[in-house]
């Protein structure tokens, strides 16, 4: 990863979306055609809580410039409580990179299997942000 | 809450007692020669100090995978590594009714690395020296939990330089009642004060490279971690610090890199692992060949994770480590 | 290691913004790739003739298919593989479809984009091992919990569509609280008239057992093979085996003693609308008594703790006046209420009905009760005139709410199964599972989950039987592949995968200090794989190098 708060023209964003509601969410925003920036690209889990910080980490060293974890609206987990670890994780995590100045890399949001617009949106923000520099957050 | 004043007498006669009826160890430190030790005691206990004020290693790395039940292991250690042995008994790492674990008020450590170190000849001196030991470890200057009020009892100073034994736990109680004299409230005012707030640890990127620019990869800081207790540890594989040919593979699917690689992957990472359970002990940084002030990153890091919490590691037994657990409501600003 | 890509260009929804012929040049380039190619149609049958061809002509061992999302046409190449002769999981969907083509505009970029996400999927199945839907048989039982009415219902429902069935009640009697109701609305049937119809049918079939006096004691195994141990008497103890459990241990009454200020308990005037459907007589009212009904005692109150409606307990306040002015007509009934949910079909309308009837409604919040010797005071606010009011009654009647059943909390902690906070039983989602639990095969019905009426716990008695059935009928059921998997070597025996496990699926085992997975509990979310450090245990078909790897091919540069 090259350290700079600088503009880019193109950035790779890393995005992991549950199964049950935010991958789901994503294949609706294809259904209706909804454009988002092409640097973004999402790996589908099972379960938000799937996703281990070491993973959001090696993506961000290893070259994204920023990663998301998407999943079901809390108290909603089609796993009954997985979305609740997730947040606590999650939100521990991005604490760590606001310690080292680059909170923006790292973003959390929920997203229902319908919110295909939120979905859209988030990403699209996400982008451009870290496009402008926005690193810190 | 109560305690008994303890002096050197008194205490070993316990001590010796609580040996012989066991049959028990005692894991603390020695004093002899005009040195500190690290010791297991069986039957003879003159030479036990109560302080160690040389570093090497957090003592609870050496309570992990302990399962036998009915022995009974009395430690007399400092807070950080009585509170290392409380996580670990929360991880089923120790097995807790074997050991009575108590912690002492401390003055602070310096780091084993240095050679020029005297000690008082005379035990008397010993309170001027400790009071006024200077150069101490980053990990001691920015303690705040130098008191003895962790684990199954705590020895405790205090302002008059009164030594007072004080149980936490049922656990403790079968040494407690060996102790001859008479149980008292204990002191309101100890010989320490815990300090207020500090500020949140803030770096970045830059910072980071320039410290770590030394690092050759040992993994000594892992190695020498009292928490980190993994018997096969993540970092073995290859996922995250490739070795061989999966590291020639790695190296060609992504740009040209110096070696060692993935420096920050591991460090990031194992931040994260230890955040809620790390003790600011400082044995990384004490492992370190290459003198990187890793205290400075691991012990600000975990403040701050494990203080969204408001979890202090070792506090308690029955505390859950935040990541296991969760409230339905709660962190309504984590999503962004 | 062979692998064969596939690239979809579904007519020209891929085609028209993703260069496939592009794609496929360039993975014909890469190490181990035998064959790469694009098809116009890759799902239509000279589509799949394409792909099993390939799958023999080279020996393919990995297949990869670039087209729409992996949730269209699952089975459909799941199926080609295992025709082909190759494990069904050695297959990798990569959605260049939804995820690219529709959501982006520029060819150039989405062509890297396409490329980089097959590379993900390249870099990934390269880790995918076999993986089986292994086949446990089921046994064709179930044990209800509960002999209430939802209890009851669901039984029958079960037997006869035999399956065999345990009831286990925890009283002598079966019934639960509608034995007790006098005439049940809008029937006005007697509850022991339909309870006694359902017991009847149930004692006339070989395949029902029923226990009464009787409680759970334990639960071990999994869907399809529970075996539970309940106490008979106290001290009898049997085992008994269920391919699936149906949760109906109802409700307990609201007890109005916790709010001393309605002096419940206190003063024989002052009666639930429980204890008078034992009936009027044992009171001595004058010809023209004054009567006070009070709404929403012990519902909808935050100072209790509970802040939810009761659902049931306006419908009871009107029968009460009715069983009032029938007994009385001249009597003055006056109902204090909040709102008036007569939400049923036919509520509304009943009243009207009573209200015809001359009962009156203020709605107002009552405060206080104080039983006089002549007559009782109530205190309270009148909050549409925003007045205090004291009137003087003869009889109060409150209509007392559901508070959850005690015994649900050792249930809960017996089965593994969740409570929410006001402590009825957790559905695993209130509108789209609201008889499942987070655990596969136990279910839940009647006011166990919250308040119902007798009709909506009779419906929700047979709906979870129903599902259970579906469940149990084929006498066989797959597990998940997509499961937790403990490397023991690896494991530290740390527990912490068992402090997470949302179905209570992970186990903890003494003598090697290891955990084990409980396979057919694993509801394969993954969470125990994120919380283990050192990544010991593991979600087959994610395991940390499938992930780790395909984050590698989406950051791929040249």
């Amino acid at each position: 990863m090259d350290y700079d708060n600088g503009e880019k023209d193109f950035i790779n964003i890393v995005g992991f979306a549950c199964t049950y509601c935010a991958f789901k969410a994503s294949e609706m925003a294809g259904s209706l055609r909804l454009k988002y920036p092409e640097g973004v690209k999402v790996i589908q889990v099972p379960c938000s809580s799937r996703v281990d910080p070491a993973f959001v980490i090696k993506a961000i060293f290893e070259g994204a410039d920023g990663v998301f974890v998407a999943g079901c609206h809390p108290g909603d987990c089609h796993f009954i409580r997985g979305n609740y670890f997730t947040r606590r994780r999650i939100f521990a995590l991005k604490e760590m990179f606001d310690a080292f100045s680059m909170r923006g890399k790292v973003r959390l949001f929920w997203t229902s299997a319908a919110e295909a617009r939120k979905f859209v949106e988030k990403v699209t923000k996400m982008y451009e942000d870290l496009k402008e520099g926005k690193n810190e957050g | 809450m109560k305690g008994k004043r303890i002096e050197r007498e008194n205490f070993l006669n316990a001590l010796k007692r609580f040996a012989k009826e066991g049959p028990g160890l005692l894991l603390g430190f020695e004093r002899k020669d005009r040195k500190f030790r690290t010791k297991v005691f069986r039957k003879e206990f003159d030479d036990l100090s109560l302080f160690n004020p040389v570093f090497q290693v957090n003592t609870a790395i050496h309570l992990r995978r302990i399962f036998s039940k009915d022995l009974k292991i009395v430690c007399i250690l400092r807070p950080c590594e009585t509170r290392a042995y409380v996580e670990l008994t929360k991880l089923t790492q120790v097995e807790p009714t074997s050991l009575i674990c108590g912690s002492t008020d401390c003055f602070g450590t310096v780091s084993s690395k240095r050679d020029d170190l005297s000690f008082p000849e005379k035990p008397e001196d010993l309170k001027t020296f400790l009071e006024n030991l200077s150069d101490l470890r980053y990990a001691c200057q920015t303690c705040r939990h130098k008191n003895g009020v962790f684990g199954d009892f705590g020895i405790r100073i205090d302002s008059d330089w009164n030594f007072w034994f004080i149980p936490y736990t049922e656990r403790s109680v079968p040494l407690y009642e060996l102790i001859e004299g008479p149980e008292s409230e204990i002191p309101e005012a100890f010989k320490r004060e815990e300090e207020r707030s500090k500020t949140l640890f803030q770096t970045d990127l830059q910072e980071f490279r320039k410290d770590f620019e030394k690092c050759i990869m040992c993994l000594n800081c892992r190695d020498m971690c009292p928490v980190c207790y993994c018997v096969d540890c993540l970092f073995n594989s290859d996922e995250y610090l490739p070795k061989g040919d999966a590291l020639i593979n790695s190296i060609m699917r992504s740009k040209a890199s110096e070696i060692p690689k993935n420096k920050e992957v591991y460090h990031f990472i194992r931040m994260y692992h230890v955040s809620q359970t790390c003790v600011g002990c400082g044995s990384c940084e004490e492992a370190c060949p290459q003198n990187i002030p890793l205290t400075k990153y691991f012990k600000g890091i975990s403040e701050r994770l494990s203080g969204l919490f408001d979890y202090v590691s070792g506090r308690s037994f029955e505390e859950r480590i935040p990541y296991t657990t969760f409230k339905e409501e709660e962190l309504d600003n984590a999503s962004d | 290691m062979k692998t064969g890509i596939f690239i979809c260009h579904c007519g020209h929804n891929i085609k028209h913004t993703v260069d496939v012929k592009a794609l496929s040049e360039y993975f014909k380039s890469i190490p181990n790739v035998y064959i790469s190619t694009d098809y116009s149609f890759v799902c239509s049958e000279p589509g799949q003739d394409l792909i099993r061809k390939s799958i023999e002509k080279y020996k393919l061992d990995r297949v990869i298919v670039a087209s729409c999302t992996p949730s269209l046409h699952g089975d459909l190449f799941k199926d080609l593989l295992k025709k082909s002769g190759l494990n069904p999981f050695f297959l990798r969907r990569v959605s260049i479809r939804e995820h690219c083509s529709w959501v982006g505009d520029d060819i150039k970029k989405n062509t890297e984009k396409a490329k980089k996400l097959i590379l993900g999927g390249l870099f990934s199945v390269v880790h995918n091992v076999p993986l089986e839907e292994k086949v446990v048989d089921v046994d064709k039982s179930a044990v209800i919990i509960g002999g209430g009415i939802a209890g009851l219902s669901a039984a029958c429902f079960l037997s006869r569509m035999g399956i065999s069935v345990h009831v286990i009640e925890k009283e002598k009697e079966l019934g639960g609280h509608v034995k007790l109701l006098k005439k049940v609305w809008p029937s006005g049937r007697s509850g022991r008239e339909i309870i006694g119809e359902m017991v009847s049918e149930l004692e006339g079939r070989d395949n029902v057992k029923i226990y009464t006096d009787a409680r759970v004691e334990s639960l071990e195994g999994y869907f399809g093979n529970y075996v539970m141990r309940i106490s008979v008497g106290g001290d009898k103890e049997i085992y008994l085996k269920a391919g699936g459990i149906i949760v109906a241990t109802g409700f307990t009454p609201f007890d109005p003693s916790i709010k001393p200020e309605l002096s419940y308990g206190k003063d024989k005037r002052i009666l639930t609308t429980l204890d008078i459907e034992r009936g009027l007589d044992e009171i001595e009212l004058p010809q023209a008594p004054k009567v006070a009904i009070l709404h929403c005692v012990g519902s909808r109150d935050e100072s209790i703790g509970k802040s939810y409606c009761s659902r049931v307990c306006c419908i009871n306040a009107l029968r009460a006046a009715q069983t009032i002015k029938e007994k009385y007509p001249e009597a003055y009934v006056e109902c204090f209420y909040m709102d008036v949910r007569a939400h049923p079909k036919g509520g509304e309308e009943y009243y009207e009905e009573i209200q015809k009837m001359g009962v009156l409604f203020t709605r107002g919040v009552v405060a206080e009760i104080v039983p006089k010797e002549k007559a009782l005071l109530v205190r309270g606010e009148d909050t549409l005139l925003s007045e205090v009011f004291e009137k003087e009654f003869d009889l109060v009647i409150l209509s007392i709410g559901m508070s959850s059943e005690i015994g649900n909390r050792r249930i809960s902690q017996l089965l593994k199964v969740s409570l929410d906070r006001d402590g009825f039983f957790l559905e695993a989602h209130i509108k789209l599972r609201p008889f499942d639990t987070a655990v596969k095969g136990i279910f839940i019905a009647g006011c166990c989950s919250g308040p119902k009426d007798v009709e909506e716990s009779i419906n929700q008695g047979r709906a979870s039987a129903l599902k259970l059935f579906g469940m149990l009928n084929k006498g066989y059921t797959f597990l998940e592949p997509f499961i937790a998997d403990v490397s023991e070597k690896r494991c530290s025996g740390c527990r912490m995968c068992e402090m997470v496990c949302v179905a209570n699926a992970i186990r903890y085992e003494a003598i090697k200090k290891v955990a084990k997975v409980e396979e057919a509990q694993c509801m394969g979310c993954g969470l125990c794989s994120a919380t283990c450090p050192s990544s010991a245990i593991t979600l087959k078909g994610y395991s940390d190098t499938q992930i780790c790897d395909e984050i590698s091919g989406l950051l791929w540069r040249e």
